[in-house]
């Protein structure tokens, strides 16, 4: 196409478009300057600025001593390393078991998925089952419960059968087993599929936060998210900081919730800004081709 | 059938023996499926029966069931579940293939990249996270309280504004999804043939008569699949966003099926009549997937699964 003067349309465009991409990037911004700023400034702070008042990591400092959010943090890192790392063994594996031709019962599996998929048995179910398997308060509930999403696995045969067969089969001749062609024919040829969907399954477990609320009930155990709600959504201040943690505090006249908030919404977006060049450099690219709704 | 063509069962035979380490790998994926779907499914006949958590449950019949449908709450709660379903998956519907446009309409593409790198991110922050920006953003004297009061305009307290709060769940749904949700439609522009572009360019076509005959055109697909899928969730209304943005002032307005599932179910112990509310909805609901990837297959060629 020939390349236009930048006329005023144009003009008019970016201006809506990065007006739109400001009321996206700003808030966050604001959220990070303020988690940075000085306590005494942070409250008059106004929801547009994107510089600190002042520079300070007091908010931090209190969020990394408190004896609760520590914990949770580890909690939501352990539940999501070991959950997405049983989602994506599951995946894989069965993936690579559904799409080798010729097998038997196949449909008769794959509808039995669907049916799982489409059918939610609902709240009130899970939370019996979990409780009949005498999982209520332990961290595998939320781990095991949410094992293999049907959709992702769905994706991740399309991944696979993206890889040429003949590939396989040339394998297979060479006496290859079925686990030793997953590790090291499927998992490199398929890598940035597989990339995706740990991606993908990591965002969920790192944001989970409704089932961790009503299966860990000690708080010794939960998610930083259930905390990030009680502190963040719901305004609980006393529970979380405790009296007795900011009497430690000299400068505890000087707290300022906001800031404090902000300084654990930042803490609870961290990984994910981690995982995003992962996310812009797979899915963008590799899924769409496919055009597949997440 | 197996003895008139044994032939078949042999083979049959055969390839279950090679292949026994398939059905092995396989078969953590089964097992987790029967335990943590198939055995809540046995579990929702408790819809038709009394709860006891000790001593066995007994029969209720279609006590819950009429208890549910005599509810003047159920109607109210059904109707939210609609409105709030249609604000977000039909009206905030057209802004995801028009931001497409726009943004395949910028020239510069430094400020392009820009714009959509910027607009997936929300779509992988949790609601927690979410709400936690939008409730001090929406606070009397958050950010857009202030920018109302550069125009004289007197502030409103949003988060518990009963005539505001379905607006917030509509754009805080749109500001999450706005660059995600359209990528389905941004790729689709860019597979559109340039030679197309060129010829409407010989022709005198303006950008906006591109946009029209080309564009769009290709769009419709993409629109149809999308429209129909979301068709799929309306009985969802969306549990993680409400649950985070409610609170007592507004509830009555914005309390849908599944939170009120919860809140009897979890909050109140009554385990049947949230189970019997379930079902209704899973029943429905699969009726629903079931119509729209039948609709999809048949317009579109592209089904939900």
């Amino acid at each position: 196409m020939k390349r236009r003067r930048f006329t005023l349309s144009q003009l008019l465009l970016s201006l809506v478009m990065i007006l739109l991409a400001l009321t996206m990037v700003i808030p966050l911004l604001n959220i990070l300057a303020k988690s940075f700023s000085d306590p005494a400034l942070s409250p008059s702070m106004s929801g547009l600025q994107v510089i600190p008042a002042g520079f300070s990591t007091v908010n931090y400092d209190i969020v990394f001593s408190n004896k609760v959010i520590l914990p949770t943090l580890w909690n939501s890192v352990f539940i999501t390393v070991v959950g997405t790392a049983i989602n994506i063994l599951l995946t894989t594996t069965a993936a690579y078991v559904l799409i080798q031709p010729g097998l038997m019962f196949k449909k008769i599996i794959m509808t039995f998925l669907i049916v799982m998929m489409l059918f939610d048995p609902g709240l009130v179910p899970e939370y019996l089952l979990v409780k009949q398997l005498g999982l209520i308060g332990s961290q595998w509930s939320v781990i095991l419960v949410t094992s293999v999403n049907v959709y992702y696995l769905i994706i991740m045969m399309r991944y696979f059968q993206a890889v040429p067969t003949d590939i396989y089969e040339a394998a297979r001749i060479d006496g290859a087993g079925h686990v030793r062609m997953i590790f090291s024919m499927v998992f490199p040829l398929a890598k940035s599929g597989i990339a995706t969907i740990t991606m993908f399954y990591a965002v969920v477990r790192w944001n989970e936060y409704f089932k961790a609320s009503i299966y860990l009930t000690e708080k010794a155990k939960t998610t930083l998210q259930v905390i990030l709600r009680q502190f963040v959504v719901l305004g609980d201040t006393v529970s979380l900081i405790g009296a007795q943690n900011i009497m430690d505090y000299n400068e505890l006249a000087r707290i300022d919730y906001g800031a404090l908030k902000a300084a654990t919404i930042v803490i609870a977006i961290v990984p994910i800004l981690l995982l995003y060049p992962v996310v812009l450099k797979f899915y963008t690219r590799d899924v769409m081709a496919g055009s597949v709704k997440e | 059938m197996q003895r008139t063509n044994p032939s078949r069962l042999q083979t049959g035979l055969r390839r279950l023996r090679l292949d026994w380490v398939l059905y092995a790998l396989l078969l953590p994926t089964l097992v987790y499926f029967i335990i943590f779907r198939v055995i809540p499914i046995w579990n929702m006949r408790l819809a038709f029966y009394n709860f006891s958590g000790r001593s066995a449950w007994t029969w209720a019949g279609l006590k819950y069931f009429e208890m549910m449908f005599g509810s003047p709450l159920m109607k109210e709660i059904l109707l939210n579940t609609l409105i709030i379903s249609l604000m977000k998956y039909v009206l905030l519907f057209p802004f995801f293939p028009l931001f497409a446009i726009l943004l395949s309409e910028m020239r510069l593409n430094r400020l392009r990249k820009f714009t959509q790198v910027v607009s997936y991110l929300p779509h992988f922050l949790s609601w927690v996270v979410i709400a936690g920006i939008w409730i001090s953003f929406l606070s009397k004297t958050g950010a857009v309280n202030q920018i109302r009061g550069l125009f004289g305009l007197t502030p409103i307290d949003y988060m518990t504004d009963k005539g505001s709060i379905r607006w917030v769940l509509f754009f805080s749904e749109g500001w999450r999804s706005l660059g995600w949700d359209s990528i389905i439609y941004f790729t689709t522009i860019l597979s559109i043939s340039p030679s197309l572009y060129e010829a409407a360019d010989i022709d005198g076509a303006s950008r906006f008569q591109m946009v029209r005959y080309i564009v769009l055109p290709a769009l419709v697909t993409p629109m149809v699949t999308m429209f129909i899928l979301n068709l799929g969730f309306f009985l969802n209304a969306g549990f993680d966003q409400v649950l985070n943005f409610t609170n007592a002032a507004v509830n009555s307005s914005i309390e849908i099926l599944d939170t009120y599932i919860y809140s009897i179910g979890i909050g109140q112990g009554q385990y049947s009549l949230a189970t019997a509310v379930g079902l209704v909805k899973g029943v429905f609901g699969v009726m629903l997937v079931l119509l729209t990837h039948v609709t999809s297959k048949r317009l579109t060629g592209t089904g939900v699964w």
